[in-house]
């Protein structure tokens, strides 16, 4: 606009010029009117230039979206009613009388009842179905389709968790006409063009309308500006506020309506047009702002939905309707007599609309919620195969693993522990991270970045490289199982203090917990009470390269020397590596890297790249059951034994506690057949807390299996490992009809001879040695 | 400016229609050469794409004998007979086999298996599919779909043989191997199949020039059967 006008009056003037001397006045304005039409003709091919050059280009960078993973659906899935509708409200599904179209669902008892969207995914479409799922105690009892047979398996259409945004954070969910619900684009014109399918682009009506209005009322109420005009503004031109951008808006109106149909400039327009402010992400277009301000597709808005959206573009902020609810509503209900009065809808239909609340999703909902730390993960490993291009403009579709439900869980876990250690000093400081994993897959289900799971900042479940403490223990005893030969569950181990001078000519004293020596133990009792005088001597028997080494099997790369205090965990690892040890650990010695995503579509659903389950053996499943043996014995009767006081006994569970040296970080570490969670606490600036591994992250832990209810493990032993009775005491071959015996699994051959059947009783332990047990268990780490 | 654009708008769109005509670039009304960024994803993403190449509702096709795909229903003892898929039923993408919806039956249940080890109407419908998608080529779509598979049986070492397959068929012989050990370790008591992932491990050895190791796991096979 301004580089054609600056040469306007210098050429003007050198024709006048030249005009002056030979032609009248009425000469050289037919020439000066030539000079204009030409500059005019001029400055309409560069503005037609810019018109169709955004607007046939690619008109659009559209950020990638990223999904937890579906809902899978068969017969015998462990989900309780409740959870799952949970995740139905999540995905905007909305309670009828009747299920008849997508996005309805229907309760009654123990069954519901629910239309399905049907969606892309990596290996095929889903389609669109009705389904009656049948709930019975803590599962899916059975699976059909509304009016047909059973049905094997089912996927729900993914929650939208997140999206990558470039600098500018515009984001969008594009659309096309037919999939627009019924009333949108006769509001729409209704209420913000009413001309629109008569204009060429500007409205001369509307504009005198406008002109007569803002006349009368003395202000500048009215716009005038056609839908067009709106979407030229928006599209090309700056928001400032004169009649050069007026004129060029309306030029531009004119040669985009001379180049592209109604519908087209219909469809561009509700793809554009700006309804909401998320924090640093702008809100663009009615596919995106349905599911922001409803969790649901545009095309099954109802007509009260469509006029609050409708109204909302006259002042998006103004008429928000999370924050001025009652603003939006009057707006809303005005847009509504509107169609009535224009008869765009019935009056009843009218009538039934504005007794309907708002039904905006509520934020904190499942639907409304952010989850930083796990986006923070899925983001980098994306990084490493994408540029960051593609990630914020090609509208990727991101599969991750993440289960809403599951990370729920895990910060309600999380929060609930930390108000209810509140009362003690220090613990207001106290940071947390979380990592939770399906040990059987390798996949992420979720992640807690900090206590607050909203915070997007420093992600300590991937950053905080924090002492592991005791964590590092099962690693020590497995070196030793890995060499049946020489050590079993039952070797004896001496509990009693020593001290040995280091390479750095350091003397090293090691010291339990609590400051006791625990005499000859088994090898077992020595993890499972996380003593350290006989785990460092053994760990220093065994090598303290060899553990190290071990470590780096179990899936963690570390660089650290081998200093005997790494054998009481002075290494230090985030919350996802331990995670990614503990995993190997819990997936029978079979290392997995850790998976955040699953798949990569494009934008139109086309496979972009998988991310295929990979394992490697790394250790022999024998060694791995024996230590997981041990491991149990932590939950049964060690450290860890707390967790049945909230934990069903017929829950076989095994993990470790870690408190790294004053308290500083509490550590858990522990898994079931299906679910592992580590969880960390700590102070940022790494000082003391009032929290053992025990006190502190096991009950975060416990809070959330208790509420996750993973399945039992598997103790099922491996081929080479066989079970037998011994005597509690000597550790000698019993029979298992002597009072005591205690079944032990061996690796084939290692196992001590059998005993004989015995009749004497054993005397059992006294209840206030039990009780003080109990105790000692909870506080130690 | 603005007000010569009210003056002049008669002939405005005449004027911009006899530049076009000169434009050296015309443009077809009704026919954008529109390149999206983004598919519209309407309900949430879905499926308004054509079809992938193969469907999971694809014909059924009769399972032949020798597809080399054994899959033991455990629905018995240990030992249950080797039997090849089930004939998928018509139309319907899923198959409802004859064990889904119920709990095996009364009497049968000697050997008792986790909730998450019977092969059942999910996994049964997903190793179908797989095979379905192996068969027309796609195998990155076979994949996945064993993966569900995996996902709701993991401890089911017959979807860790087809996934091991698969692995092979995609030119991986390492993962082939290993996921076939994955395999082995939840095929106790189950000599067919383990024989069966022995012979997988000695082809993938053989694909990674391992002979020696091919042979030593085709022994391990033979020991089985």
């Amino acid at each position: 606009m301004t580089r054609s006008r600056t040469p306007a009056p210098r050429n003007s003037r050198s024709r006048k010029k030249s005009a002056r001397a030979s032609r009248p006045w009425l000469g050289w304005l037919v020439k000066l009117g030539l000079v204009g039409l030409v500059l005019f003709a001029g400055l309409m091919v560069y503005l037609d230039a810019v018109v169709q050059e955004k607007f046939s280009g690619k008109r659009w960078t559209v950020p990638a979206k990223v999904y937890a993973r579906p809902l899978e659906l068969f017969a015998g899935l462990k989900l309780t009613r409740e959870d799952f509708l949970t995740e139905l409200q999540a995905l905007g599904y909305r309670r009828t009388p009747k299920v008849q179209g997508p996005g309805e669902l229907l309760v009654s008892g123990n069954q519901v009842e629910l239309h399905t969207r049907g969606f892309q995914f990596y290996d095929g479409a889903e389609q669109a179905q009705r389904l009656r799922v049948r709930f019975s105690g803590n599962q899916v009892a059975g699976l059909s389709q509304a009016g047909g047979g059973a049905l094997a398996v089912a996927r729900l259409e993914p929650l939208l968790i997140g999206g990558l945004y470039p600098a500018h954070n515009e984001d969008r969910i594009l659309i096309q006409l037919d999939q627009v619900p019924p009333y949108l684009l006769e509001t729409l014109v209704a209420v913000e063009d009413r001309e629109f399918y008569n204009h060429f682009g500007v409205s001369p009506k509307s504009i005198a309308r406008a002109m007569w209005v803002n006349t009368t009322s003395g202000a500048l109420v009215q716009g005038g500006s056609t839908l067009t005009q709106q979407l030229v503004k928006n599209f090309f031109l700056t928001n400032e506020r004169s009649l050069t951008r007026k004129g060029t808006e309306a030029l531009m109106a004119v040669l985009l309506e001379l180049h592209y149909d109604k519908p087209q400039i219909l469809e561009a327009y509700l793809n554009e047009v700006f309804l909401g402010q998320d924090g640093q992400r702008a809100i663009h277009g009615f596919g995106l702002a349905s599911q922001y301000f409803f969790g649901q597709p545009l095309g099954e808005l109802r007509l009260h939905q469509v006029a609050l959206l409708v109204g909302m573009v006259k002042g998006p902020s103004y008429y928000n309707p999370r924050r001025y609810p009652e603003r939006a509503l009057e707006r809303r209900n005005l847009v509504l007599d509107l169609l009535a009065e224009l008869g765009v809808a019935s009056a009843e239909e009218v009538a039934r609309a504005k007794q309907a609340p708002l039904e905006v999703s509520s934020r904190g909902s499942l639907a409304n919620t952010s989850y930083p730390a796990f986006l923070d993960m899925v983001k980098r490993q994306l990084r490493q195969d994408y540029r960051d291009e593609d990630l914020t403009e090609e509208g990727l579709r991101v599969f991750t693993s993440l289960d809403p439900i599951l990370q729920r869980k895990a910060e309600t876990a999380m929060a609930d522990t930390l108000k209810r250690l509140g009362g003690r000093k220090g613990v207001d400081e106290v940071e947390a991270a979380m990592v939770v994993t399906n040990p059987q897959t390798g996949e992420v289900q979720a992640l807690l970045g900090s206590r607050q799971p909203r915070f997007a900042g420093f992600n300590r479940a991937l950053d905080a490289q924090r002492p592991i403490g005791s964590l590092i223990k099962p690693a020590i005893y497995l070196t030793a199982l890995e060499r049946p030969s020489q050590y079993t569950l039952t070797s004896w181990l001496e509990d009693e203090p020593f001290s040995i001078k280091g390479a750095d000519g350091q003397i090293w004293q090691p010291k339990n917990y609590d400051r006791q020596a625990h005499g000859t133990i088994f090898l077992y009792q020595g993890l499972a009470q996380s003593y350290n005088l006989s785990t460092a001597k053994l760990g220093l028997e065994l090598g303290v390269p060899d553990v190290l080494k071990t470590v780096a099997r179990l899936g963690v790369e570390q660089d650290w020397p081998a200093y005997p205090s790494m054998l009481l965990g002075a290494g230090a690892l985030s919350p996802m590596q331990v995670a990614t040890m503990y995993q190997t650990l819990a997936n029978g010695g079979f290392s997995t890297p850790l998976r955040g995503i699953r798949s990569v579509l494009t934008a139109i659903g086309e496979p972009l790249k998988g991310y295929p389950y990979e394992v490697q053996q790394r250790f022999d499943p024998g060694a791995i059951h024996l230590v997981q043996e041990a491991m149990r014995r932590v939950m049964r009767e060690g450290t860890a034994r707390s967790v049945y006081n909230q934990l069903p006994s017929s829950l076989t569970l095994a993990g470790k506690t870690g408190t790294s040296n004053d308290s500083r970080d509490s550590w858990f570490a522990g898994f079931g057949q299906d679910l592992l969670a580590v969880v960390w606490m700590g102070r940022d600036d790494n000082g003391k807390t009032p929290l053992t591994g025990a006190s502190g992250a096991l009950q975060v832990w416990t809070g959330f299996m208790r509420t996750a209810a993973p399945a039992p493990l598997d103790r099922t032993p491996p081929d080479n490992v066989t079970l037998a009775w011994i005597d509690p005491y000597s550790g000698r071959g019993a029979d298992q009809s002597c009072v005591g015996a205690l079944q032990m699994p061996y690796i084939r051959g290692s196992e001590p001879p059998p005993g004989t059947p015995c009749g004497v009783p054993q005397q059992l332990q006294e209840p206030v040695e039990q009780v003080m047990d109990w105790v000692r268990g909870w506080l130690e780490q | 400016m603005a007000r010569g654009l009210d003056v002049n708008k008669g002939w405005l769109v005449p004027m911009a229609l006899l530049l076009l005509a000169g434009c050296a670039t015309p443009v077809q009304r009704g026919s954008i050469p529109v390149v999206e960024a983004g598919r519209p994803v309407g309900a949430g993403g879905v499926a308004v794409t054509r079809a992938p190449a193969t469907q999971p509702q694809a014909a059924p096709r009769p399972q032949p004998q020798d597809s080399g795909v054994v899959v033991m229903v455990p629905q018995g003892a240990a030992s249950a007979p080797i039997q090849t898929f089930p004939a998928a039923t018509s139309g319907a993408p899923i198959s409802t086999g004859s064990t889904f919806g119920s709990a095996p039956p009364a009497g049968s249940s000697s050997v008792t298996l986790a909730a998450d080890e019977r092969l059942d109407g999910p996994v049964l419908a997903l190793l179908t599919s797989a095979q379905q998608m192996e068969r027309s080529g796609n195998l990155a779509g076979a994949s996945a779909s064993l993966e569900r598979a995996q996902r709701i049986a993991p401890r089911e070492p017959q979807v860790l043989y087809r996934l091991a397959e698969v692995r092979l068929a995609q030119g991986d012989p390492v993962q082939a191997e290993q996921l076939a050990r994955r395999g082995l370790t939840y095929a106790g008591g189950r000599p067919a199949l383990q024989a069966s992932l022995w012979e997988l491990i000695a082809r993938s050895r053989e694909q990674q020039g391992d002979a020696a190791g091919a042979a030593q796991a085709r022994q391990r096979a033979k020991v089985q059967l």
